[in-house]
């Protein structure tokens, strides 16, 4: 009986969602649209960071690697940063290299979005006289702002620059004057057209006109100089920048990309360093043009600084995308007397490199970073603000004397994680699977639960919890307790054989520890000694995933370079890492 | 279509278009699209003569001739700005460039603005003073509005001139003010006490101080207009605090007449334990029914990036009995946190202290976060309550089922 009302449940909502399908498609948007105020934003749209850190540099997921390098230079590209931006809007049918969230955050602006409305207005194809811009404006719904509506779209559809002159001077004969703005917007379809004896009237009008200009100018400026063979001139513009604030990273890489692209490096590097020691984030395809702009040439000095490009991927965990692994390939290949040689390949669970059987570095934190790391979890995410907060003080006290009894553990096991890995089972038959699985090869288990695992019920068997404790410790915290931390910490104290279980991602726990540092750490950790679980298909077995043997960052032993890559195509959060390598040798 | 071809024939013929019929231009160079845009200047403006060749780079012209007389004055000023200066004229430049920044800005926001962490610190705050600056001037304007309106209705009133006879005597606010400090007053005495417990300054930025301020006053003052109001306690209130001076702020004068008992003391220390149940949201019991012989203990906190557990933790540390209201129970919840503000959280309590009823108690819970009310526990409805998600949202099951377990916890999975 209960089955059938079950299966007729069922059987109406199914129905319910084919009728979904054969709404009207005006119906369908109406419901949308009513969808009151969810945003309806993509949950897989997020920044494909390499770590969640600061350091990290954004990457647009949909940029292909269709496109020849070369090419790319030419196309815009933004940063979404939203703040330097605002001023200019680059039209959709561009690439850009933009972080999803600022572009999400520009449109949040009601003054821009009131604007955004008018996106269907139609440029003209010629320039008109005063009398018809007159016109044209008095028939435009809002004549107040027909100005920037009107060179926005002619941004949108790139329009002759001519028409845009046209409507300036429509502009300046009637008010005398033109406004900051409409300025800047012209500028940026200057920019955009490589206008550049334009480009540079408008900076000599700007600059009698204003004391200072802000950033959307400034930006606009040195990418338009720097693309021309006036580069030089950017890089006056970008000292003059420096004089009121601290030039946005657009700028730095407007500048090294025109040093590196007329064969500069020298100076293309002092601006790298400069921009560093400012503390603004390099966008990788800045670290790009590097590589690609020095292919070829022979220079210790410049292989050493290139060199210390791929450290500081190294250092902050950043993963290059194929187009820049590619590049770094080429370059590698490209020295004169080198003798490189780049394969791509995938790394075997050993940690070997099927190309030059290199044995890849261990994923072992040194003992200065495992101390560091063990003290950073008791205080910033066990304790934090309050050791209430996840925990009692009682109640960590009497787990640390369980643990010290107890030392060491081989693997320690997250008892209600795993005892949700199969939902049509006991949770407490999951959870014993999950320990004969482990148990068989001697191992010295620690199972973190609940104290309301010990109560009998319908999830939790009396006999069968038993039965799990002759093979393995178990602790239970109080119900309101957080057993993360404390599996964290269990962990840490048995040492470095030691690994745990559980499907956790840990993220939140890695968000409590306040500097990058330690946050890279913690992953470069975790990497090496979670082992996640999997039900199999048939009956009672488990499978699982071993912790990596090596680690996945990009190393060196001098002759041979080993960089982790991965397709952009492909999602990643901070706690996947890449399974494709490039092995390069020095024959 | 025909008619469009023939409007478009009209145009070219009209001589407006005279570099169009002097380069015998195609008719197909004006897209449908724009030639309606024109068209309508097209059509009534035939006195356009287009004797004259548009110079193109005139504007710049104009620009520097109107620069000339400028620049002489702008040379003679000094080079070197303080950086407050230097501040201003940035702001001042974003605005013209047409970002949302405060028109006028006070030397102590400016001083607030320049010692913002980041970049996107600087806009936040330079957009929530810019959305400040409007809903001031909106006020204004409604002010005065207002004020004409009622210099109108009294001229009207004066013309027709006839003095209106009313049985009732008309009660002033103050008098109504005075009924409500009478029983406030008895609350001093009698009344239940209900503690907000003002420990949670360090949590708290100097917004979200102002805005839990805010939040008191408003439940405060409708704590006063209820029929049996609460003895308001603000225990470990300390002088002199952030919160202190936000209250004056607030308050002014006021502050001092207030009938409420304000202490530094804990609230453990003026209660017995036993009786003290501290609200949270993160408590793992349920309020079943209101009691009214214990003390309620509210945390006054805002906390605009949820900090969970905070007030949970208090109330472990001093081993104090915790709860939290049955929202998941009698609401079918839809998105939102399930902490509410302080004076949402008044008005439920006083509800439920005057008529123990938990389907009028909650009706102050904000209508977006939930989507109706349920007599029937919460989990019999999942199925109804998917499908209620997948019409209204048009979302896909899995992110339904997602927002379910974010809702609810696991107690009330389906097997």
């Amino acid at each position: 009986m209960a089955l059938f009302s079950q299966t007729s449940q069922q059987g109406f909502q199914a129905l319910l969602w084919k009728c979904h399908m054969f709404w009207p498609v005006s119906r369908c948007r109406q419901l949308f649209a009513a969808s009151f105020s969810v945003p309806n934003r993509e949950k897989t749209n997020y920044l494909s960071f390499m770590t969640s850190s600061s350091t990290a540099l954004p990457v647009d997921p949909k940029e292909t690697d269709v496109l020849p390098t070369k090419k790319r230079s030419e196309i815009d590209c933004k940063e979404g940063k939203g703040w330097d931006e605002e001023t200019k809007e680059i039209p959709e049918g561009k690439f850009r290299f933009s972080s999803s969230l600022g572009a999400a955050k520009k449109w949040s602006m009601s003054h821009v979005q009131s604007r955004h409305k008018f996106s269907n207005v139609q440029p003209p194809e010629k320039p008109l006289q005063a009398e018809e811009w007159n016109k044209l404006r008095e028939d435009f719904q809002s004549p107040e702002i027909f100005e920037e509506v009107m060179l926005n779209s002619m941004i949108r559809c790139n329009s002759p620059i001519d028409v845009a002159k046209s409507l300036l001077t429509h502009l300046a004969k009637r008010n005398g004057d033109i406004a900051y703005n409409v300025l800047v917007k012209y500028l940026t379809l200057c920019v955009q057209q490589r206008q550049v004896s334009e480009i540079r009237d408008v900076y000599d009008i700007m600059k009698v006109r204003f004391k200072i200009l802000e950033s959307g100018a400034y930006n606009l400026l040195i990418r338009g100089l720097s693309n021309s063979d006036q580069w030089r001139m950017a890089l006056t513009l970008l000292e003059e920048v420096k004089k009121i604030m601290i030039p946005s990273r657009t700028c730095y890489e407007s500048c090294i990309k025109a040093a590196s692209r007329h064969q500069e490096m020298k100076l293309a590097f002092e601006l790298y360093d400069e921009m560093l020691a400012k503390d603004v984030i390099p966008t990788l395809d800045v670290l790009q043009s590097f590589f690609d702009y020095s292919r070829g040439m022979k220079d210790a000095e410049l292989q050493k600084e290139l060199f210390g490009i791929l450290l500081y991927l190294r250092e902050n965990q950043i993963y290059p995308h194929k187009t820049f692994m590619r590049s770094i390939k080429l370059w590698f290949e490209s020295i004169p007397g080198g003798n490189w040689r780049g394969r791509l390949t995938n790394i075997k669970d050993s940690g070997q490199c099927p190309v030059c059987n290199h044995q890849l570095e261990d994923s072992n934190l040194t003992e200065e970073e495992y101390s560091n790391l063990s003290e950073r979890i008791v205080r910033d995410v066990i304790h934090g603000t309050d050791t209430f907060r996840k925990t009692s003080p009682q109640e960590f006290e009497a787990f640390q004397t369980f643990v010290e009894n107890r030392l060491p553990f081989d693997i320690v096991i997250d008892g209600l994680n795993v005892s949700h890995i199969k939902s049509r089972k006991m949770q407490c038959e999951n959870l014993f699977d999950a320990v004969n699985c482990l148990a068989k090869e001697n191992a010295r288990l620690l199972v973190l639960g609940r104290k309301h695992m010990l109560i009998n019920s319908s999830n939790w068997k009396r006999e069968i919890m038993k039965e799990m404790q002759n093979k393995a410790d178990f602790f239970f915290a109080e119900n309101i307790s957080e057993d993360d931390a404390f599996l964290l910490y269990a962990t840490l104290r048995s040492g470095k054989h030691c690994k745990f279980v559980t499907r956790d991602f840990l993220r939140d726990h890695k968000a409590c520890l306040p500097d990058s540092l330690t946050r890279h750490l913690f992953r470069k950790w975790q990497r090496g000694h979670q082992i996640v679980f999997f039900p199999s298909a048939e009956g009672r077995s488990m499978k699982f995933l071993p912790a990596f043997h090596y680690d996945c960052v990009v190393q060196t032993t001098g002759d041979t370079w080993h960089i982790p890559y991965k397709d952009v195509f492909e999602e990643k959060y901070s706690y996947q890492v890449p399974r494709k390598w490039l092995c390069i040798q020095q024959k | 279509m025909q008619s469009a071809n023939m409007l478009l024939r009209k145009t070219v013929r009209s001589s407006v278009l005279p570099f169009a019929a002097q380069h015998r231009m195609q008719k197909d160079l004006f897209p449908l699209s724009r030639a309606l845009s024109l068209s309508l200047c097209l059509k009534q403006d035939k006195s356009c003569e287009p004797s004259e060749k548009l110079d193109l780079d005139e504007w710049k012209k104009v620009m520097k001739s109107g620069l000339q007389e400028e620049a002489s004055e702008t040379v003679s000023e000094p080079k070197e700005l303080s950086s407050l200066a230097a501040a201003r004229e940035t702001l001042e430049m974003w605005r013209l460039a047409g970002r949302a920044v405060p028109e006028n800005i006070c030397e102590e926001e400016l001083k607030t603005f320049m010692e913002c962490p980041s970049k996107s610190a600087k806009k936040k705050y330079l957009k929530y003073l810019h959305l400040k600056e409007l809903q001031k001037k909106n006020d204004k304007r409604k002010m005065d509005e207002k004020r004409e309106r009622r210099l109108e209705a009294q001229n009207q009133a004066s013309k027709t001139d006839e003095t209106k006879k009313s049985s009732f005597v008309c009660v002033w606010s103050s008098t109504m003010d005075k009924a409500y400090n009478w029983r406030a007053a008895q609350s001093m005495i009698f009344g239940q006490p209900l503690v907000f417990d003002m420990s949670y300054e360090k949590e708290m930025s100097v917004r979200e101080v102002t805005n839990t301020v805010r939040q008191i006053v408003l439940s405060e003052s409708c704590n006063r207009r209820s029929v049996d109001p609460f003895h308001i306690h603000f225990c470990n209130f300390k002088d002199d605090s952030l919160y202190h001076r936000e209250f004056i702020k607030q308050y002014r004068e006021a502050w001092g007449k207030l009938l409420i008992t304000v202490t530094d003391q804990c609230y453990t220390e003026i209660f017995p334990k036993d009786k003290l149940i501290y609200l949270t949201a993160d408590s793992p019991k349920v309020m079943k029914t209101f009691d009214h012989d214990k003390i309620y203990i509210v945390g006054s906190m805002v906390d605009k990036s949820i900090k969970t557990g905070v007030s949970l933790a208090r109330a472990k540390r001093l081993g104090l009995e915790t709860a939290a209201l049955p929202l998941d129970k009698y609401l079918l919840w839809s998105t939102g946190a399930k902490n509410l503000t302080l004076d949402q959280m008044m008005h439920i309590l006083l509800t439920l202290k005057d008529t123990a009823d938990w389907k009028k108690a909650l009706e102050f819970v904000p209508k977006r976060k939930y989507c109706g009310f349920v007599s029937k526990p919460v989990k019999e409805l999942k199925k109804t309550l998917d499908l209620i998600n997948i019409l209204k949202h048009g979302k896909g099951r899995e992110e339904v089922q997602k927002q379910f377990a974010k809702s609810y916890p696991k107690k009330y999975k389906l097997k």
